[in-house]
């Protein structure tokens, strides 16, 4: 609880020294919660590319918006913020849709030698099982974004996220009841799709 | 708990979505039932599978960063907020972050994954500069690293960013490092990277054949040697088969491959392209889609003595083609499009691929302001000729034309500026406008055609002297409406459908049936005479001679002008009394015409005689 408080105190503060011109405030909200906010708006595109114009459209909103934040906690309010702009953009986007089956540009890994190869790491899972992993990881992926946007949303907020119920009731701006329902939803689309994964993931 | 849970339950159980005395009762359960236990068990498994994502998290690199923040700058400096800092504190800042990621930003020994750049600083470069606008503000030493020429080939493919400089030394000192055979496509596509949104779209409408051509430009982001570029249509009415990709920039160095179906896989296809270059480079992607049709409206309003009308003209655009168009610059086809036809002789044609240019006439109607563009030169059509457009073929090697010929007309009409139309959308874009176009209000009776009714007919021509002329006026429906008083109100006269008017074309439009004006043909009198017999003493020849009254009323306060038709059923005929006052013409073999003017509330007759030949007795029959 303290930490939470903590945790609340500082946003506000934060928030607060923003408002006031203090750049650095800024910097330091994005480097807190960008990560995961990065990883919540990939999962819920599974386009990278799209996944980052989302991103830099949540802070920009959120550095206008910012004299608007009435607190305690920034998370749900940002993360309201990315699911309304990802929802928009989502509606708005070309369903003729382009992928570039390339490596990632500006992936950190070294020599990537074909397009869409996987780098292999000295001592690592064999060949076949690195493989299998990126197989599955696939299905998931496909199966999480085949979900309706809201269930998506839902699963992804509270799955990987870690956000109560209730803060992604907050997020979505709907009841607890609601998100009970999407996420039961979801978790039956899921459990038809999922491939087994024997011993478990980590 | 009465049985044992479903996997509703479980699943409801496992993820905290039961209500609690549910969920109470599911652990009692469990706690005695060790197959249940296996169950929950086999779920948690399963939903483990969800892990293997946990650790994808968005780990945030330096360029996001940087231009997250860049952007959210970018985006205060035109608004007004009362807590806006002072300039001078707004510089600091972006000098403060602008230092802090430069000197976080430090490129490590033996890694050139961030800046490639030209061997030698003095040459200037023959490509586009993809330096971001730090980069060029920074001199070129200090970006400077090893040269290009001496890096292995391997270290040049690694980590390449999106923003990539390469001069035509090092293009070409690299030509030889590209895999001279095509990897095959991934499986899998885990890291995908989207392109961006299109830009600069395009659309015409061909309505005959509920065909849209569609153009966009979209910057795709390629790296050098082999590229795979996937594309889906899932849930729009896009012709797979139309896709189209041409490159705008370094048209020699990229290379268009083939384009696949991967099997199993719905909805996707796959083009390999080979470039030369890294970066990005913008594209043009043409394809055909369904689902977009347009019609045109037009609003006549007669001035007060119906001897001028103002026409206003209107398109309505209507979009269930499954997406959504946004800033579209809108194009018009009128005329017939027979593709279907042409699909055979299009895989034996070599033609290239030929644009519309903006060209030819352009300009408004009075008072309009949409421009009118003709296709020419080029092998493109004008008024008349063929349409062309472009088609991706199979074999991926060239690209093929479908040709249509013997075109009656055909006419491209271009919507001023850009639309946004989205999905299930219609959209009402105004076409042109004329002012004071003469008419003529004509008031027709014809048995044959509309029985007993008199119908309206307004008529002008799509020529200069009716303020028109500039374009052909595609098919619509015309509402027509009159002065009804002095104050502005309108009253309303009819509506027509009209064909394509060319121009210079005569128009007529039938405002239906007239309420006040009446024609009423009575017949007076009947007689037949000069009979011939044939030797058995039958009737073989007669002449039948009748006597027509026709008897016209004008409720209105205007005069107005008839046009009465009558049909003797034979081509044997003749008016032997012919009305005073009356202009007559044979009109055709069978038919009279007459035409007479009234004034307004006024009521007049005329009387006609007909002789009519039958039988033998039209040997007789002289003209």
């Amino acid at each position: 609880m303290e930490q939470i408080a903590l945790t609340e105190e500082t946003d506000k503060n934060l928030m607060a020294a923003h408002c006031r011109g203090d750049s650095d405030a800024f910097g330091t909200i994005v480097q807190r919660y960008g990560p995961g906010l990065l990883g919540y708006l990939k999962k819920m595109s599974n386009e990278n590319g799209q996944a980052e114009d989302f991103f830099q459209e949540t802070f920009a909103r959120v550095h206008q918006k910012a004299s608007t934040f009435r607190g305690p906690r920034l998370k749900p309010w940002l993360y309201r913020i990315a699911t309304n702009i990802a929802m928009d953009g989502f509606r708005k986007n070309s369903r003729l849709k382009f992928v570039s089956l390339n490596r990632q540009a500006d992936s950190d890994d070294a020599n990537p030698q074909e397009s869409g190869e996987r780098v292999l790491v000295d001592g690592g899972p064999g060949p076949s099982e690195a493989a299998q992993t990126a197989e599955t990881k696939e299905q998931v992926q496909r199966a999480i974004a085949d979900l309706p946007d809201r269930q998506r949303a839902t699963l992804v907020l509270a799955y990987y996220q870690r956000l109560s119920y209730k803060q992604v009731a907050e997020v979505l701006g709907c009841s607890v009841g609601t998100v009970k329902t999407h996420m039961f939803r979801a978790l039956k689309s899921l459990a038809r799709r999922l491939p087994d994964v024997s011993g478990g993931a980590a | 708990m009465k049985g044992h849970p479903t996997e509703d339950n479980l699943i409801e159980y496992r993820f905290e979505l039961a209500p609690e005395d549910r969920a109470r009762e599911i652990g009692e359960h469990l706690a005695d039932c060790a197959d249940c236990r296996k169950r929950l068990a086999g779920l948690k498994n399963k939903f483990s599978a969800l892990d293997l994502l946990r650790d994808d998290e968005g780990a945030l690199s330096d360029t996001l960063l940087r231009e997250t923040l860049e952007r959210a700058a970018i985006g205060s400096l035109g608004r007004k907020s009362p807590l806006r800092p002072p300039l001078w504190i707004a510089s600091a800042a972006a000098i403060l972050i602008i230092g802090v990621i430069l000197l976080t930003f430090q490129p490590k020994k033996g890694r050139h994954d961030e800046f490639e750049v030209a061997k030698s600083p003095a040459k200037p470069a023959t490509e586009m500069d993809y330096r971001t606008l730090d980069e060029q503000a920074m001199p070129v030493e200090s970006l400077k690293k090893e040269s290009i020429a001496q890096e292995k080939p391997q270290a040049l493919m690694s980590g390449v960013t999106d923003r990539m400089f390469m001069d035509s030394d090092s293009a070409v000192a690299l030509a030889d490092e590209i895999a001279e055979k095509a990897p095959f496509a991934p499986a899998s596509a885990i890291e995908l990277v989207t392109l961006p949104r299109r830009d600069n779209v395009q659309i015409t409408i061909y309505n005959s054949a509920d065909l849209t051509l569609v153009r966009e430009r979209r910057d795709l982001t390629l790296k050098r040697g082999w590229n795979w570029l996937q594309f889906m249509w899932a849930g729009t009415l896009i012709d797979p088969t139309s896709l189209s990709l041409e490159p705008l920039a370094h048209n020699s160095r990229i290379d268009i491959q083939q384009m696949v179906y991967p099997a199993r896989l719905k909805d996707i296809g796959r083009w390999l392209i080979r470039s030369e270059v890294s970066g990005q480079v913008p594209f043009e992607i043409t394809y055909l889609t369904s689902g977009l049709s347009w019609r045109a409206f037009y609003m006549g309003t007669l001035s007060e003595d119906e001897k001028t009308m103002d026409l206003s003209a209107y398109v309505r655009v209507a979009n269930n083609s499954g997406e959504d168009y946004e800033d579209a610059r809108t194009r018009l086809i009128v005329g017939k499009v027979h593709i279907l036809d042409r699909i055979a002789e299009l895989a034996q044609r070599q033609y290239p691929y030929g644009r519309p240019e903006v060209s030819g006439k352009s300009g408004s109607t009075k008072g309009g302001w949409v421009s009118k563009y003709y296709w020419r030169g080029d092998g493109m059509p004008m008024l008349g000729d063929t349409l062309e457009m472009g088609y991706m073929d199979f074999d991926g090697l060239e690209r093929k034309e479908i040709k249509k010929e013997g075109l009656s007309e055909y006419f491209l009409y271009t919507i001023e500026g850009t639309e946004t139309i989205p999905d299930k959308w219609g959209k009402r874009l105004p076409s042109f406008e004329a002012e004071d176009v003469p008419v003529d209000s004509l008031y027709k009776y014809d048995e044959n055609r509309w029985g007993r009714q008199t119908m309206r007919f307004v008529a002008f021509a799509n020529d200069d002297e009716h303020e028109l002329g500039e374009t052909p006026i595609p098919d619509g429906t015309v509402r027509i409406f009159s002065q009804a008083d002095g104050d502005g109100h309108l009253s309303y006269v009819g509506a027509a459908g009209v064909k394509y008017i060319p121009v210079n074309e005569e128009i007529e439009l039938n405002m239906g049936a007239a309420r006040l004006v009446k024609v009423d043909p009575v017949l007076m009198a009947v007689a037949t005479e000069n009979y011939q017999f044939d030797r058995q003493n039958n009737v073989t020849g007669w002449d039948e001679v009748r006597t027509w009254k026709i008897e016209i009323t004008n409720a209105r306060d205007l005069g107005v002008e008839l046009e009465i038709t009558r049909d003797f059923g034979t081509s044997y005929w003749d008016l032997t009394d012919e009305p005073a006052d009356v202009d007559y013409k044979k009109h055709d073999a069978m038919r009279a015409r007459f035409q007479l003017k009234l004034g307004p509330r006024t009521k007049r007759s005329f009387t006609y005689t007909v002789r009519t030949w039958h039988g033998t007795r039209q040997q007789d029959y002289r003209r």
